[in-house]
């Protein structure tokens, strides 16, 4: 069981990989699938530099949301930061309710095409399953064992860094896996906005009517987004089965 | 030695502890018993200043606990809590050199006080030190628990309901084991249980606590043969009592001249024990050995029974 994953794993990796750097042997896969001569292989730009402009673009968005929702976070649960909670709550879940293709007409006029709208409305977009899990994760620490690290003289430095976060890890991870997933299908949409990613494969075909354009775009986001998923899963589990919890 | 003076705490209205003083001599083992809800748990967690007082203060010998900065006074007292608390990423080793990793101990001497502790309690450092907490049993959680606490060599050593969440057989072998180690270590300690055989079991003095008050403050056999009328002497119960009284006594209390027949007691071994062989062999008097397990006389129902008997 535990090898045939693992084959599997790899499997879909290799695929992935061969696909985008040498699309044209694929061809005979999706030559079916085009009409009146069209090309059955996107033409306009290499799979390659696209696919890796796409993962930029969702990697810097949600590193931004991760250190944004989790100081957020971090914050509201200190004693100081108590009486946030409730107003930071509504205004992570309005980044959440506002669909990305809003912000993204809200934000053109301010910052242009190109990358920045995309990074805005991903950004917004993934703060809210963080931000969620950072607090879920900080309020879960057992009491006692933040009483006795209090009892031991720690500080709350010493409690945040020590105990707290490294016992949250497992649960902000699961919220980090979530926003990055979401967002490597939502960066899709940057490209009705110029910025450079796999969208441009789909609207290409959308445009030309060629459904294998957009297979290929839908395909290549879906095995980097099954990828991500279970790498950042193994990892989760890595870490949750050191405390002795199950996932 | 530790000296409450006129402790209280207040939430609002409420009074969780009012106006308590005790002192607890340095080497010995003063248990806080009373229901729940009595103030004892709030009282204990005053003396580390985890509860700030309402009023009255905490000496140290002779230092005012306010005086301290509260994390460098909780690096020198020794904290155990109930289920253990202990921090479920970091191993076995990890955890126990939680206070000497803050005081900035130097990693060679933290190594060596980890293994010396694991000793101490009978885990095998090559077993354990790498073990997370949740592949131990409750008995050793429990007993990591305490190394931890004992880490830093505090004087001092705070227990609250430390057995609460054990077995009763693993309990009474981990109340043993507290008492060897602290006779051997002399560090002072304060534990609080609602468990009044806990109580007699290890404390030099006990102190009954209830509505938020402190009601006694005596011995063992104080608290048995003098309790004050109503909540105290309920506590302790009046049907147990002489029982408790001989098993605060030893064997070589009772020893008389003479001789008997039969498999000798040992001279160290407590009087209820005892009374319980002759009873179980149907023998009015059995021989009394000493360490070396030489006869030094003999013991008699009579005798064991007038140590039982309320004092005149």
């Amino acid at each position: 069981m535990k090898m045939s994953a693992a084959s599997l794993r790899i499997a879909a990796f290799v695929l992935l990989v061969a696909f985008v750097s040498a699309p044209q042997l694929f061809a005979f896969v999706f030559e079916p699938l085009t009409e009146n001569g069209a090309p059955a292989i996107y033409n306009q730009g290499s799979l390659l530099s696209l696919t890796l402009a796409h993962l930029r673009t969702v990697f810097g968005a949600v590193v931004a949301s991760t250190i944004v929702a989790v100081l957020l976070g971090i914050f509201v649960t200190r004693p100081a930061g108590m009486e946030f909670l409730p107003l930071s709550r509504s205004i992570v879940n309005i980044g959440q309710t506002f669909p990305p293709v809003a912000v993204l007409a809200v934000a053109v006029p301010i910052v242009g095409f190109g990358e920045a709208p995309t990074l805005i409305a991903l950004f917004l977009y993934g703060l809210l399953p963080i931000f969620e899990n950072t607090l879920s994760g900080l309020t879960q620490v057992p009491p006692l064992v933040l009483d006795a690290a209090k009892g031991m003289g720690m500080s709350p430095r010493q409690r945040l860094l020590g105990v707290e976060l490294p016992l949250a890890l497992p649960v902000i991870l699961a919220g980090i896996r979530l926003s990055a997933i979401i967002n490597l299908g939502t960066a899709t949409i940057g490209s009705t906005v110029a910025a450079k990613g796999l969208g441009e494969v789909i609207i290409a075909g959308l445009q030309s009517n060629n459904v294998a354009f957009i297979l290929q775009g839908g395909l290549v986001v879906a095995l980097l987004a099954a990828l991500l998923h279970d790498g950042l899963m193994t990892l989760e589990r890595t870490i949750a089965s050191r405390l002795g919890r199950s996932m | 030695m530790i000296e409450i003076e006129h402790l209280s705490k207040h939430y609002g209205e409420t009074i969780v502890v009012d106006d308590v003083s005790l002192r607890v001599d340095e080497g010995t083992i003063t248990v806080v018993v009373g229901t729940s809800g009595a103030g004892k748990s709030t009282l204990l967690r005053m003396i580390n200043r985890l509860v700030e007082p309402s009023a009255g203060r905490v000496l140290i010998d002779g230092q005012d606990t306010m005086s301290i900065p509260e994390d460098e006074l909780r690096h020198r007292i020794g904290y155990v809590i109930q289920g253990h608390g202990l921090f479920p990423h970091r191993t076995v080793a990890g955890n126990i050199a939680t206070v000497p990793r803050l005081l900035g101990w130097d990693a060679k001497r933290i190594a060596q006080r980890v293994e010396e502790l694991l000793l101490l309690f009978q885990l095998d450092p090559a077993e354990f030190a790498k073990k997370y907490p949740h592949e131990l049993s409750g008995g050793q959680q429990q007993r990591v628990g305490v190394a931890r606490a004992l880490a830093a060599r505090p004087a001092l050593l705070l227990m609250d309901e430390p057995f609460g969440a054990l077995d009763p057989l693993i309990r009474s072998k981990a109340q043993d084991d507290l008492l060897t180690i602290q006779r051997r270590l002399g560090t002072t300690v304060v534990l609080v249980t609602h468990d009044m055989e806990e109580a007699f079991h290890l404390g030099d003095m006990i102190a009954v606590m209830d509505e938020a008050r402190l009601l006694q403050y005596g011995t063992a056999a104080e608290l048995l043969t003098r309790p004050l009328p109503g909540f105290v002497e309920r506590l302790v119960g009046t049907a147990e009592r002489p029982f408790r009284l001989l098993s605060l006594a030893k064997v070589g209390d009772a020893v008389e001249p003479g001789s008997a027949e039969g498999e000798p007691v040992d001279v160290s071994s407590n009087l209820r024990d005892a009374l319980s062989r002759l009873i179980w062999i149907g023998s009015p008097t059995a021989p009394v050995a000493d360490a070396s397990g030489a006869i030094v006389g003999r013991i008699s129902v009579d005798g064991i029974l007038a140590h039982g008997r309320r004092p005149t």
